[in-house]
């Protein structure tokens, strides 16, 4: 890089740098998301069974 | 589970907000770098993610020592929350770091002391993450996981001081007093609104990042429970 030159022309790199900044944050938020779904879902689920066989065991 | 709190729903608006700004100061108020160009942009997230990684880590090690001086599980849940916040941080820093040696250094990735002082801590606390799998017993597995992220914490001061102690090309933007490390350059006080704007703001998306990977801990112990009672019955 010549200083006379005036800056580099680096443009796409700082596009990739940021893309994959905001990127990374997005999918580890969204991981989040997709697992506290997930385990509700199954705590649903699981919570339906126990009231079944509560019922199942009344007389 | 308990709908989200009010105070973390106003806290994902603050830091939505405050991440926002923060990405409009480094893209649009601090001016281009004279000789780096517009890469030299990606600096202030680059810094704020390893300062997340490190915050994220220490705290892990805090949370561990408490777990062994108390005895209480709750705190295998928070450094667990850190860690994995931390390991994907660190991430970013790595990554972001590698884009921005490219046109600078003209290499990806060198065997640099910094590089490889970050790359080990990142691959000590993926471990971590992996080996806690391993331990089936509950109490076994967190006093493990407390030690191990006591003893890991040491490379987090390793990695901040490499630059200092060994000979490297890594820039030393903080407390710089080397003119000679490639790629080193003296902040404008517009670029110190931003580089400071977003370390204030990451210490924001830490702690909301965190109360929600607590909450997702809970929700998944909740669940843990309900089948050992059916288990049970």
């Amino acid at each position: 890089m010549n200083l006379l030159d005036g800056p580099a022309d680096t443009f796409n790199y700082m596009v990739l740098g940021f893309g994959v900044i905001l990127g990374c944050i997005t999918i580890f938020i969204a991981s989040l998301a997709l697992r506290f779904r997930n385990l509700r879902r199954e705590l649903e689920i699981y919570q339906t069974i126990e009231m079944e066989e509560v019922e199942d065991s009344k007389p | 589970m308990e709908a989200m709190p009010k105070a973390l729903k106003v806290l994902n608006w603050l830091t939505s907000a405050l991440f926002l700004i923060a990405l409009g100061l480094s893209l649009f108020y601090a001016p281009r770098e004279a000789v780096m160009g517009d890469v030299q942009r990606v600096f202030y997230f680059h810094v704020a993610a390893g300062w997340v990684g490190a915050l994220a880590f220490l705290v892990a090690a805090v949370a561990g020592a408490l777990l062994l001086i108390r005895r209480e599980q709750r705190w295998d849940g928070v450094a667990l929350a850190s860690v994995e916040i931390g390991v994907v941080f660190t991430c970013i820093n790595i990554v972001s770091g590698s884009i921005w040696a490219r046109p600078i250094w003209n290499t990806w990735w060198t065997w640099d002391p910094r590089l490889v002082t970050a790359t080990i801590m990142e691959l000590i606390y993926l471990a971590y993450l992996m080996l806690r799998q391993g331990v089936e017993d509950p109490d076994r597995r967190a006093r493990f996981a407390a030690v191990y992220g006591i003893l890991g914490f040491l490379t987090v001061p390793l990695t901040f001081l490499s630059i200092r102690i060994f000979r490297t090309i890594h820039p030393v933007v903080v407390g710089s007093g080397d003119p000679t490390a490639t790629g080193a350059f003296d902040m404008s006080p517009r670029m110190r609104v931003a580089f400071f704007f977003s370390l204030f703001t990451f210490t924001f998306v830490y702690v909301t990042l965190l109360w929600h990977r607590l909450r997702l801990h809970k929700l998944s112990q909740k669940l843990d429970m309900v089948k050992m009672k059916l288990l049970s019955a």
